[in-house]
Parts: structure tokens; sequence; C-alpha cells
């Protein structure tokens, strides 16, 4: 492992990957904390930039722009009080009294220590857990495979923000819209309406590009032109050491940052949910845990170590199930599936096999970007204020041409600009309706995983659905996908509501 | 509460009409005899359905009882006026955009839609500097079609200039 780790390196030390990769990191955190500007729409947008690079400096790109992208949102949180992104919302709570109380550079030297902490501890774990969880994928098979889809399937629709019912209709609908083109194994056309274009069902990539970016743009079209742009404060970076705040400060948040790195992990390795749920989860469990939980709230930073160490946990968390299963972690791994099928690798157990020299170009370029990070964001902070202040109106019509130029990069079709259109006018109905829109896309993704494998699995046992309960790990994820719809059920049954439930509401 | 819960219903309609017209589209299906291509669809639609109806019927029995809040998450929209006219702006800059991307080609239908998108959302508090407007959206325009064509190899539709 250590020699190919070491592989790994040598390749991301190349000049133009480096190069890349700090564009990356910079693009991504500017994405992050641009209010309105995810990590989703970082990669997405990015993604065509890749097509013509090979994939050890396409995909380095990525998750530089990934690692960027996630933590980025913390600058916006603390200096704007608005997250970035829906990853550092809990930053908010803290982060922004700390502001108005004059300790900004505090907050935001601790906010990114802990996110580059979070990031590192996840990074481990993952190259850690990885190859082994490669190992035993390795021998599954479609029922398996179909197992696991439907339990992925229950837990994204359930565990959204939300009501449970537009969640679940929210990922069947994903799963609807995937089967449009030609079946699996039959090959029967469905829904294509004689139109050749549709014979392939719709691209990933434009359904993610139409439900976060263009959507977007429509939101922003509806309030944009009342809405006042906040303006960033900025900071004075004289007299700081080091990262603004002091050495017994670290060790006090160090118990706090290890378990929010955990949550942040695990929430992060169950598809569908990612950054946007653990922050707010770690924060919850910071003050229940905290020996002063009335000072959370009112500029404490154990809030925004929780908040951030969970959020780039998340990270690592994601890549899991994308890397050995070929099952996204959350929307931003989504579309780092798109970008390794683009380059003709199918993430799954097999990579560690036939691509191994390339997962740990990927590991090592998590790691590069990591520590890009750490250092372009506190020490390059006055430029992406400055970015902050970027209008609205200027920027997101810039980043509708690049949606347009990404979708029609894709196989050079105009069809494919239309259907970004099309999904972005559904993410805006899903907007306002109050629809989650990750469902949506982990349907879409998971939808033909689960209903090919059951077609395949049924060919295997000639038929027969009992082969799927008499398979061990199969029957144990089915298991699992019917208690918690159970639980679901009774807990939606019960008028209180979680706090978790409470908390993303609002 | 009244408000919220006519939008609530109204989205409950909206699923349910999607998930009727899916219904009637796997209907059309070859097949249906066990599990073949028509068998997930049909699945789907059943759920979509069941869904669709679950939505109604919450949305219908939360308007007598004010006790429990219903379902909707989003309370907070009404604060925010919704400007419809922008909205249907903007989709018409999009869809002629796109319609007139081919023939008329990417520099210049990008710089022109990038210039009227710009006009089309500034705030209502800010005047609008057609000047740099216009540079920002030809310079963008043309640094992001040199960019792919160049740098990438992505030959985006050309249209009336030679080059």
């Amino acid at each position: 492992m250590l020699d190919l780790l070491q592989q790994g390196f040598g390749a991301v030390f190349s000049l133009n990957i480096l190069l890349l990769m700090a564009i990356g990191v910079a693009v991504g955190i500017v994405f992050g904390a641009v209010p309105g500007l995810s990590a989703t729409m970082a990669v997405a947008l990015c993604l065509p930039l890749t097509f013509t690079m090979g994939p050890q400096a396409g995909l380095s790109l990525l998750v530089s722009l990934f690692i960027g992208a996630t933590s980025g949102g913390l600058i916006s949180a603390i200096l704007l009080k608005i997250p970035g992104t829906p990853s550092s919302i809990a930053t908010v709570f803290d982060g922004g009294p700390l502001m108005e109380q004059g300790h900004g550079v505090k907050a935001l030297g601790v906010g990114i220590v802990f996110s580059f902490l979070g990031t590192l501890f996840s990074i481990a774990a993952l190259m850690l857990i990885a190859p082994q969880l490669a190992k035993i994928a390795l021998r599954f098979g479609p029922h398996e495979y179909f197992a696991i889809a439907v339990f992925s399937l229950t837990l994204i629709a359930t565990l959204s923000a939300g009501s449970m019912v537009k969640g679940l209709f929210a990922g069947a609908l994903g799963f609807a819209v995937s089967t449009v083109g030609i079946a699996p194994v039959e090959a029967v056309r469905r829904f294509t309406f004689g139109v050749a274009e549709l014979n392939g069902g719709f691209a990933m990539l434009t359904v993610m590009i139409g439900m976060f970016a263009v959507a977007e743009i429509i939101r922003v079209a509806e309030t944009g032109r009342r809405a006042q742009q906040g303006k960033a404060k900025s900071v004075s970076m004289k007299n700081i050491k080091g990262f603004g705040f002091s050495l017994k400060e670290f060790r006090e948040q160090l118990p706090n940052a290890g378990r929010s790195g955990l949550i942040g992990l695990g929430i992060g390795i169950l598809p569908g949910i990612g950054a946007g749920t653990s922050n707010l989860v770690a924060y919850i469990i910071a003050k229940k845990r905290a020996k002063d939980p009335e000072s959370y709230g009112k500029g404490n930073i154990g809030g925004v170590v929780a908040s951030e160490t969970a959020n780039n946990a998340g990270i690592g968390g994601a890549m899991l199930p994308l890397m050995t299963l070929g099952i996204p972690g959350d929307t931003v791994t989504a579309i780092l599936l798109g970008g390794f099928l683009i380059h003709g690798i199918q993430p799954g157990p097999l990579l560690f096999i036939s691509q191994g020299p390339l997962v740990y170009t990927i590991f090592a370029a998590l790691i590069v970007a990591t520590f890009m990070m750490l250092f372009m964001e506190f020490y390059g902070l006055r430029l992406f204020i400055k970015l902050l202040d970027v209008p609205k109106h200027i920027l997101l019509p810039i980043i509708l041409v690049l949606c347009v130029v990404g979708a029609f990069g894709l196989s050079s079709r105009l069809f494919d600009v239309w259907s970004i259109l099309l999904f972005g006018l559904l993410g805006f109905a899903f907007v306002k309706a109050g629809m989650p829109a990750a469902p949506f896309i982990i349907g879409f993704i998971l939808g033909p995983m689960a209903e090919t494998n059951l077609r395949r699995g049924l060919m295997l046992s000639d038929g027969n659905f009992l082969a799927f309960l008499a398979n061990p790990i199969a029957a144990t994820f089915l298991g699992l996908a019917l208690a918690f719809v159970l639980w679901q059920v009774y807990s939606a049954l019960r008028p209180q509501k979680s706090s978790i439930n409470e908390i993303l509401r609002t | 509460m009244a408000t919220c819960n006519k939008k609530e219903l109204l989205i409950g309609v909206v699923m349910l009409g999607v998930a009727l017209g899916y219904l009637l589209m796997t209907l059309q299906l070859p097949g249906h005899s066990g599990i073949d291509a028509a068998f997930v669809p049909t699945l789907l639609s059943a759920m979509l359905c069941l869904l669709g109806a679950l939505q109604l019927f919450s949305a219908f029995t939360s308007v007598p009882a004010n006790v429990a809040p219903s379902d909707s998450e989003s309370d907070a929209a009404p604060a925010e006026r919704s400007d419809v006219a922008t909205v249907i702006k903007t989709l018409t800059l999009i869809v002629g955009y796109v319609a007139l991307l081919n023939p008329v080609g990417f520099p210049i239908m990008t710089a022109v839609y990038l210039y009227l998108q710009f006009v089309v959302l500034t705030p209502l508090d800010t005047r609008c500097n057609h000047l740099l407007y216009a540079l920002i959206a030809v310079v963008t325009s043309a640094l992001i079609y040199l960019l792919f064509r160049e740098a990438f190899d992505l030959m985006l539709p050309s249209g009336l200039l030679p080059f």
C-alpha cells in the first residue's frame, strides 16, 4: 500500500497537476463561499474541463474542487452570517456571534484548521477502510447489489429534510426519470416517444446541472432583484500568530473534534445524505455534551469546530461507497461518479485491482488538496472576501453559460442543453414545493442499479425471488431496509418530532 | 395557515397528476407479465400515486385542525415576494439563447444573452451600467469560446462567424 501511495504522490507532484489542483482548490473555495453556489455546482461545471485531460489530472482537479468547496462555506458563514453551502449551516450559529464580538479571525482560523483536520481524518479512514471493503465487495453479485441499492434508496428518501412523503416522492420520481430509454436485459424502448436522443436516457450530468445550477439561477431571478446582497466585512490580519487561536483552545476542542469527525464520517458514508446533515447533527451533539451548553449559539468556538470538522469529514465518508461500490455518498460524489465514467473508469471493487495506481493517485490528490486548502484559505482570505462582493446578477448568468457549455460538451448535441433547462425547471418546482432534490438525484442514479441487478439476479436464479433472501448479505440489507421503513412510519405516526428534523426545517 | 394548506393541496394535486401521467405511459408499455421491462415502472407508478394521494390526504386533513402544523417546511416563503415577471423574462432569455445557439453561433448568442440577462437580473436599487455590462458580456463570451476551442478541444457552434 505504501509504495502505491508513493506512486500516487509521484503522479500528483507534477507541475501541471499541482497547478490544476491549486486552481481547483481556489475555485472550490469561491464556490463554497459565495452563497447560492455549491460544491455540487463547482464539480458539475468543471467536469467538462476534464474531458480532454487524463484521468489522473481530471480526477485530481475534481477532488480539489470538492475539498475547497466543502470548506469554503465557512467564510460566508462567519463573515456574512449566511451559510455558503448547506454544509456550513451550523457554522453560522456560533461563527456569526464570534464575528460580531470581534473574534472573526479566531472563528475563521478555528474553522479552517478543523476543516483541515476533519478532512485528513476522513481521508485516513477512507484509505484504511476502502481497500478492505473493496475486497469484500468483490464477491458481491447482482443479489447483493440489488439489496444495497434498495437499502440506500430507502435511506435517502426517508432521511432527507422535511416531509417524508415528499422525500419518498422525489426519490421515486428520480427513479422514474431514470427508466426513460432502453430497458436493461431485454432492451425494450421505454418512454422515448420515438425520439432517438432519448434512447440512452437522460445523461446523469444534465440532470445534476439542471437541478442544481439552472434551478438556482431561476430561483435568484425570482427573489434576487429585491434581496439585498450582504456586504462581507473584512477582518484585520495584523498581529495574528499562527491561525489566530491558542494551543490551549485547540487542545480543549480535540474531544469535540474527534466526536464530530466520527459523526461526519458515518453520515458521509450513508448514501444520499452527507455534509448538509452531519454538520447539524454534530452541532447538536456537541452542544448537548458541552460543559457550558448555554454559551453555544452565542459565540462558542466549539460550535464552529463541531460543524466544520463534521462537514469536512464527510468528504472521505462520501468517497468510500463511491470508490468501493460505485454508489455515491452524496450529490457531489454523484457527479464524481459521472467524472469517473467519462474517463472510462467504472468505480467499484474492481477499481482497486484494475486501477490500483489511479486509486492511490486520488488518495494522494485528496491529501495534497487538503494541505492546499489549509494555507490558501487562511492566507488568501482577503482575496476570497473580495470575491464575495461580485454581484450575483453578473455571476449567475455567466454560470448559466458555463452550464450550457458543459451540457453541450457531453456529446456535442443541443439535446443535452434542452435537458438541463428541463431539469432546471423541475428543480425550481422542487424548491417551490419544498421537495428535496437529493433523493431525486440518488433515485435517478441508484434506480437503474437496483433494476438491472434485480433482473440479473432473477435470471441467475431462474426467476425465483427467494434467492435474494437466501443470500445472507442481500437478506441483511433488505431486512435493514424494511426495518428502516417500518421505523420511519412508526416515528412519523408519533406526534413528537426529533430535534434534528426540527432544526433541518428551519 | 390557510394559504399554506392551499399550497400543500396544490402540491399534492401536481404530485398526483405527475404520478397518473407516468402510470398512463407505463400502461402503454409492452409486457406486463411477471417481471419484465414494465415491472419496475408499474411498481413506481403505484408508489408515486400512493404518495401523491398521501400528500393530498394530509393537506386535506390538516385544514380543519389548526393545532398541528402541516408537513410543510416552507412557512417562511411568503416573506419574500416572488417576482414572476423576472422569472418569465429569464426563462424566455434562456430558451431563446439555446434555440438560437446553433444557427447564430455561440460567441454572438452568448454575448447577447449575457448582456440581456445582466440587465434583467440587476437589483432594483442598482443602476444598470450598460457599457460595463456589454464589455463583460463580450469578453466573457470570447474567453469561454476560445478557451474551450483551443485548450479543451470542444467545438462550440460557431454559427455566423467565419472562425
